[in-house]
């Protein structure tokens, strides 16, 4: 709910945005969800990250049919213990990276826990991505790219490998999720006039832009 | 002409117009065949007016131009004879609706389904000057034959009246269209035998008239409705204290006000019929189609809806509940009972005692007198009554109502969306019964005297650790509104609170055997021989939950234990939002960073500190292998208590990083010495004065989203209760509500309007519904479950006339003509004589209008001419007496 709020969207550092979308990155730990944050918001890779204490989180503003979307992305610790710290997050996040490592087997296998917390804890619109990291590591790979698929087909959710060291499909998973979310957001605005707020009327995401706009997403 | 002439002013100068008058025949001509163009070009689709319209002026007058176009229903498009398509030869009789638009009685009279009307702009009739009326005429004439079958009326008189003039031109006949209006019409018109004089001496056909055909409607109004009057079943006037722990539902007065019956003949030849003054063939229940209206009461309150809305009005009261309560309540300030009480009084609350704390130090009466509170407390709280009628979770544990339709299955997923509570738990029903008090039992005063004694209620369960009832058991549940966030936050603590007592209850009375361990008893003995001769007195492990998946401790090989660890940190949303502004303030460079990991940090801190009194000698490596497992790489190689060799990962050998640091600064303390991460005490301190300082207007918030939740559910339970056709023509409707009230409930910020929108529309299905009721009393009491007889009143509650087929011998004519008869029997007799109904006459009153059509087809105005068509509608009622001529004669053969 946060992610929403008008007024903690000033707070939130600068103003320079059309729309905000809170996105979380969740998965067992050590699957490389620091690695994979720091890849796409500063493009940097380091072997070792700490392991991250609770929550973090970093700021990344991307274009969008000409319209500015600040991605606020929030960093979880995968340490069972911190379950409950993280999930009083994941309300109000439009997205989730759900991550898995390839080359373990459990952090796969613990996917449809991850999928049950998202249902139990988030918005029932909440997008999902399902990642497997580390891809560039062939010869330790345990979970196949077919599994990874299957699995996602089963969840009904969308399907990258990536690799965060070798900057494989990073940036594309992050697009594809705004891109998921601004789809599912301009089908609810369609569908619900109601939901159109104030200056972002008669606006679709979708839409080719129309001069400047300030509205911001309020779904 | 000067030596510059200006183009446009040049090219526009029409030289073939002379006057004024011709310039508006052209001008009106002109627009007439755009629109025709227009039509060509876009046919308009069938059951729907098209109206265009254009401005005209004329002699200083502004003048409407209007068009009306509609495709005819199939029926009606076939005349008499198909040869001719002259607009009068349509079976065109009655119509079922009545549209309002204003020059559409037009259509209602002639049948016309094209025409052209011209009236002056504003509400003032312009065209009373007969001059000026036969001016406009002879223009409209002269376009009449210019652009043919299209009739044009020139509206005359004032506006009220309804007067038009028209005239229409198609293959060689002109028709003329006139209008009468009286306020009473001459006696002899009063009945078909004048009017058919009427219709004759004005046609003046040089021949006989061979045929007239005559349709009449009569209209009969039922208003009283007597005995049948419905009335909203829980709307009695003895005020039951349980009928507060429900909302209502329905309307104050019946929703029916009038129901009209139309009983009509069609084409029957002006010989087989008699109707005058002495006799009439025209006998209601011989008629050859009924036809019936409803007319519904103008806004009646809807009780639903005016809860909401009532409650609504107060969202901007800035007041205080102390303030609004003056001197009768005060406001809490420390604990003044006496601790001893704890141990005399009942373990739960009796509610009269804590009235009688209340008042202690009240002046003046409360506004809820006590025979009153006292009931909304015992459903508020029913476990502090024996026995209790109201017990919470009694309806989960009956079998989930037996829904009767299949509609409304689905309706319960969406409803799983709502961010308000539980179904019938204490948030639902508080939000219930202050809205009942608001409206019902003594307004704001009251509403801020129960919120104020269900806050004392709460702080006293606290005080007496007593569990709150009604709450969903487990941690503040972000999913659900604030209020049943705050109620389980304080459930939390006190059952904390409890589990604290007895804790240290179970400690004192193990102290005496200096064993305040818990340990599998299998292990105890090995235990008892390594405390002895390994654990100096001050490094004995304290805290020890179970061992770890047989783990040793890499240093000493002894077992590695899981420690007991603080309870997590609860919050509600509202201090998570505030934990998670300060986390953004922070910014996003990697101090920022750093800074948030530290605030992060307390509870890992907790757990290291936990851990190390649960397992003296550890090192980070034990504490990492419970704690993040992956972090610890194992060899294969064995060491020397035979468990795999291994080392952290790289990430936690990294140099001064957050978890070597932290293990090097933790001390081994006991989670039940540390300090507390979460202070059930402060944190149950907070939700009560949270729920103290509440302004009425917050209140209200709190309460509102879980009011239009039960909102939905009522309507759902009352549309369950109707006939499935119309529950399935209401679904949408309820869906949508639904739909909108979810999003009422997720918003961040309450919004006025939406939630205003959302009372209109459910005083809109409320109304729907009462209507139903009301009609399926008066109509269908026995509730016949016949598709016939549902999707008749299913239309009439929607406003949609109907046919009555079989008349007198359906099930609904029949009712109707009962109720009809019974009126008047009332109207006739003061008293009502038994006997009456048996005798099987049923007497109708007298019909409020009646409408005569007289067609003819006739040569007129010469010998040769040829056939033209003739009506004449008559309509009478009580203060309005209506001739509407359409007269036609042979142009071309004079």
């Amino acid at each position: 709910m946060a992610g929403a709020d008008p007024k903690w969207q000033k707070d939130a550092a600068d103003q320079n945005f059309d729309y905000m979308f809170k996105l979380l990155i969740i998965g067992n730990s050590s699957v490389g969800k620091t690695s994979f944050l720091f890849r796409y918001a500063d493009d940097s890779f380091t072997s070792a990250f700490v392991s991250t204490v609770g929550i973090d989180f970093k700021v990344k503003t991307v274009f969008r049919h000409d319209k500015r979307v600040k991605l606020q992305i929030w960093d979880t610790a995968g340490q069972e213990r911190y379950r409950t710290i993280t999930t009083a997050y994941y309300r109000g996040a439009m997205g989730f990276i759900l991550m898995y490592d390839i080359t373990n087997e459990e952090s796969f296998n613990s996917v449809q826990d991850w999928v049950t917390q998202i249902k139990t804890y988030s918005w029932d619109n909440a997008q999902v991505i399902l990642v497997g990291n580390k891809c560039d590591m062939e010869d330790d790979r345990v979970i196949s790219f077919e599994r990874g698929k299957q699995l996602a087909e089963q969840l009904g959710v969308e399907f990258f490998e990536t690799s965060a060291k070798e900057n494989i499909n990073v940036k594309a998973v992050f697009e594809r999720l705004v891109d998921i979310i601004c789809d599912k957001m301009s089908d609810s605005l369609d569908t619900d006039p109601t939901l159109m707020s104030g200056s972002g009327k008669g606006q679709r995401l979708t839409d080719a832009p129309q001069g400047p706009q300030t509205g911001n997403c309020n779904c | 002409m000067n030596e510059e002439i200006d183009d446009s002013e040049f090219y526009h100068e029409d030289f073939t117009t002379a006057s004024d008058w011709e310039i508006l025949v052209a001008h009106m001509e002109e627009i007439v065949n755009q629109w025709n163009s227009e039509d060509r070009k876009q046919s308009p689709s069938s059951s729907q007016w098209v109206v265009k319209s254009e401005k005209l002026v004329y002699m200083e007058t502004n003048f409407d131009f209007t068009y009306y176009h509609k495709n005819l229903e199939d029926n009606l498009l076939e005349g008499p004879e198909d040869k001719v398509k002259h607009v009068l030869d349509t079976w065109f009789d009655f119509s079922l609706m009545s549209e309002d638009h204003k020059h559409l009685c037009l259509a209602q009279w002639y049948g016309v389904n094209k025409f052209i009307v011209i009236s002056s702009t504003g509400d003032v009739e312009q065209t009373n000057n007969e001059s000026r009326m036969k001016t406009l005429l002879s223009a409209v004439t002269v376009l009449a034959s210019n652009v043919l079958d299209l009739p044009i009326f020139v509206q005359v008189r004032d506006k009220w009246q309804k007067m038009y003039c028209g005239v229409y031109e198609c293959n060689g006949i002109r028709t003329n269209f006139d209008t009468v209006h009286l306020i009473r019409g001459p006696y002899h018109c009063q009945y078909l035998t004048g009017l058919l004089d009427v219709f004759k001496t004005k046609i003046r056909s040089p021949c006989t008239i061979e045929k007239i055909f005559v349709s009449y409607k009569a209209t009969y109004q039922l208003q009283d409705f007597g005995n049948f009057v419905w009335r909203q079943e829980c709307a009695s006037d003895i005020i039951d204290m349980e009928s507060f722990f429900t909302l209502p539902f329905g309307v104050s007065i019946d929703p029916v006000s009038s129901l009209y019956l139309n009983t009509l003949w069609s084409y029957l030849p002006e010989h087989s019929i008699i109707d005058s003054e002495n006799h009439s063939d025209f006998k209601p229940l011989k008629a050859q189609q009924w036809q019936c209206s409803i007319s519904f009461t103008k806004n009646p309150i809807c009780l639903l809806g005016d809860y909401l809305g009532e409650v609504l009005e107060i969202i901007n009261n800035d007041n205080t509940v102390y303030n609004l309560l003056g001197s009768f309540a005060v406001l809490h300030d420390g604990p003044k009972t006496n601790p001893l009480d704890l141990l005399t009084e009942p373990l739960v609350p009796s509610i009269s005692m804590l009235l009688s704390q209340a008042t202690r130090n009240n002046k003046g009466s409360p506004p809820l007198e006590k025979d009153v509170l006292v009931p909304l407390l015992f459903f508020l709280f029913p476990d502090a009554e024996k026995d209790s009628s109201f017990p919470y979770g009694a309806t989960d544990e009956r079998e989930p109502l037996q829904k009767k339709f299949k509609i409304f299955e689905n309706m319960d997923q969406e409803l799983k969306g709502f961010k308000t509570c539980a179904e019938d738990s204490l948030v639902w029903r508080l939000a219930i019964v202050l809205a009942n008090v608001l409206q019902s039992l003594g307004g704001l005063k009251a509403f801020c005297h129960l919120w104020y004694e269900f806050v004392q209620q709460m702080r006293y369960r606290w005080d007496k650790s007593i569990v709150i009832p009604g709450v969903p058991p487990g941690l503040p549940d972000l999913r659900t509104g604030l209020l049943n966030q705050k109620l389980q936050m304080l459930n939390c603590c006190i059952e904390r609170k409890i589990a604290r007592a007895n804790l240290s209850y179970v400690s004192a009375e193990n102290s005496e055997d200096s064993d305040d361990e818990f340990f599998d008893a299998t292990d105890q003995e090995e235990f008892e021989e390594r405390r002895k001769g390994k654990y100096c007195p001050w490094d004995r492990p304290v805290g020890r939950l179970s061992p770890f998946a047989n783990l040793k401790l890499i240093k000493t090989g002894d077992l590695l234990y899981i420690p007991f660890t603080q309870d997590p940190v609860l919050k509600t949303e509202d201090q998570l939002e505030e934990d998670t502004d300060i986390l953004l303030k922070l910014g996003t460079n990697n101090e920022a960073s750093q800074l948030r990991a530290r605030i992060m940090s307390a509870s890992l801190l907790s757990d290291m500190q936990s851990f190390k009194a649960a397992n003296p000698g550890a090192v980070l490596e034990d504490f990492i292998r419970w704690y993040s497992p992956r972090d610890w790489i194992q060899a294969e190689e064995l060491d020397e208590y035979g468990q795999k060799q291994g080392a952290l990962s790289q990430r936690m050998q990294l140099e001064g990083n957050i978890w070597m640091e932290m293990w090097q600064n933790s001390k081994p303390v006991p989670a039940h010495r540390q300090k507390r991460l979460f202070d059930d005490t402060k944190e149950a301190e907070k939700v009560l004065q949270f729920l103290e300082l509440r302004t009425v207007g917050q209140i209200a918030e709190l309460i509102l989203p879980v009011l239009s939740h039960a909102t939905i559910s009522r309507l759902i339970v009352e549309a369950e209760s109707l006939t499935e056709e119309f529950a399935k023509d209401l679904l949408p409707r309820t869906s949508s509500l639904a739909r909108q009230c979810e999003k009422i409930s997720r918003d961040i910020q309450f919004q006025p309007n939406k939630f205003e929108a959302f009372i209109q529309e459910t005083i809109d299905l409320e109304m729907s519904i009462s209507q139903f009721n009301s009609l399926q009393y008066k109509l269908n009491p026995h509730r016949l479950d016949d598709y016939l007889v549902n999707k008749c009143i299913g239309d009439l509650a929607v406003g949609r006339p109907i046919r009555i087929e079989s008349m007198g011998q359906s099930i609904i004519g029949s009712r109707i003509a009962l109720m009809l008869s019974d009126a008047q029997r009332l109207n006739c007799f003061s008293d009502v004589d038994p006997n009456f109904r048996r005798n099987g006459d049923l007497t109708f009153p007298d019909p409020v209008s009646r409408e005569f059509v007289l067609r003819a087809s006739c040569i007129r105005s010469s010998l040769y001419s040829a056939k033209c068509p003739q009506l004449l509608r008559a309509m009478i009622s009580n203060g309005e007496f209506r001739l509407m001529g359409a007269f036609s004669e042979d142009i071309t053969f004079i």
